[in-house]
């Protein structure tokens, strides 16, 4: 059985699957990429958001009138990647 | 003066600058667990944080008591400062010396058990009620081993070596799960001062004993460093 991803894990999944989309992601797509259910990616977002780790913009798309919604990672969502990154190398190599 | 053991003259102050550095080692390392604690309030952290703590405390126990053996000048500040409590040509050195070297032992006792524990089970650990209460059984086991490591100095590097077996062992289930290069380091660097401490147990047959258990000791804590860079470059 998996483990049960803490609070943090999930965050760092969902900043991790948008720059691993080159820094913006399809809010749709995120959900499918974090394995996270509608309401708890809306939940996740509203509060990366407020941390500004992660910005919302609207782009336009040819041949449609209504612009496409992309979440953006921010380069503080990127520092935060990197510095989860070197607690979890941390807590693995000291078995924490 | 009270010593615990005689070591050679011409090391004296080599082994307080390896102490200085494993100290500066292990108040890194206490300092980013702590960093980490602060960020996921997760009580492993805070655990770890405090054993690394203990380690540099009890390092700086040992310069300080074994600095006031070596130099005089300093002996002479601290008869100075202490002559009013310990009365006329320190009646009560024995008493300076013993206190020092059982803090030096039970700190670094402390924060053997401290990791060992920590190092024990993955999730949540330290948080029962009951599991706490075993630890308090724990402290006053090594509050005695200390009182007696002053009469025995024997005492206190056997049970040293004790959790310190048990510590390198859980690092070695650690790396065959992760087999990663710094799980590796990790289990290395605790086998490096296993190994000083087994040392140090000899040194009442030879005192150069007491030179091959520091180097080795400084090399733990270096392979410590280099495990902390390590994850402070990615």
């Amino acid at each position: 059985m998996a483990v049960r991803r803490s609070r943090l894990e999930l965050v760092f999944d969902i900043l991790l699957a948008i720059q691993n989309k080159g820094g913006k992601i399809k809010p749709t797509h995120l959900m499918y990429k974090s394995n996270l259910s509608h309401k708890l990616l809306n939940g996740y977002l509203e509060e990366l958001l407020q941390k500004e780790l992660v910005i919302l913009e609207e782009e336009p798309v040819k041949k449609k009138k209504r612009p496409m919604k992309v979440v953006r990672i921010t380069d503080k969502g990127l520092s935060f990647l990197a510095e989860f990154r070197r607690m979890r190398e941390f807590t693995d190599a000291f078995g924490l | 003066m009270f010593r615990l053991f005689f070591t050679p003259g011409w090391f004296n102050g080599f082994d307080l600058l390896f102490d200085s550095i494993g100290l500066v080692i292990a108040l890194l390392i206490s300092a980013y667990s702590w960093r980490i604690y602060r960020f996921n309030k997760e009580n492993r952290f805070g655990y770890f944080s405090l054993a690394f703590l203990l380690v540099s405390l009890s390092l700086a126990f040992k310069i300080f008591t074994s600095g006031v053996l070596y130099y005089f000048p300093v002996r002479e500040t601290v008869y100075q400062v202490l002559a009013p409590a310990a009365g006329a040509h320190l009646k009560y050195s024995g008493l300076f010396y013993r206190a020092g070297f059982f803090f030096q032992m039970a700190s670094m006792l402390g924060a053997w058990l401290v990791i060992f524990l920590v190092s024990q089970k993955s999730r949540a650990r330290l948080t029962k009620f009951y599991e706490v209460s075993q630890i308090g059984l724990f402290v006053y086991l090594l509050l005695l081993v200390s009182v007696v490591g002053n009469f025995k100095y024997v005492v206190f590097y056997l049970t040293s070596s004790v959790l310190l077996s048990l510590i390198v062992l859980n690092y070695y289930k650690n790396y065959i799960t992760t087999k990663k290069s710094s799980t590796l380091k990790v289990m290395a660097s605790f086998m490096f001062i296993l190994a000083a401490n087994l040392v140090y147990v000899f040194v009442f047959l030879q005192d150069g004993s007491y030179v091959v258990a520091e180097v080795l000791m400084l090399i733990g804590f270096l392979m410590l460093l280099q495990t902390y860079r390590q994850v402070m470059r990615r």
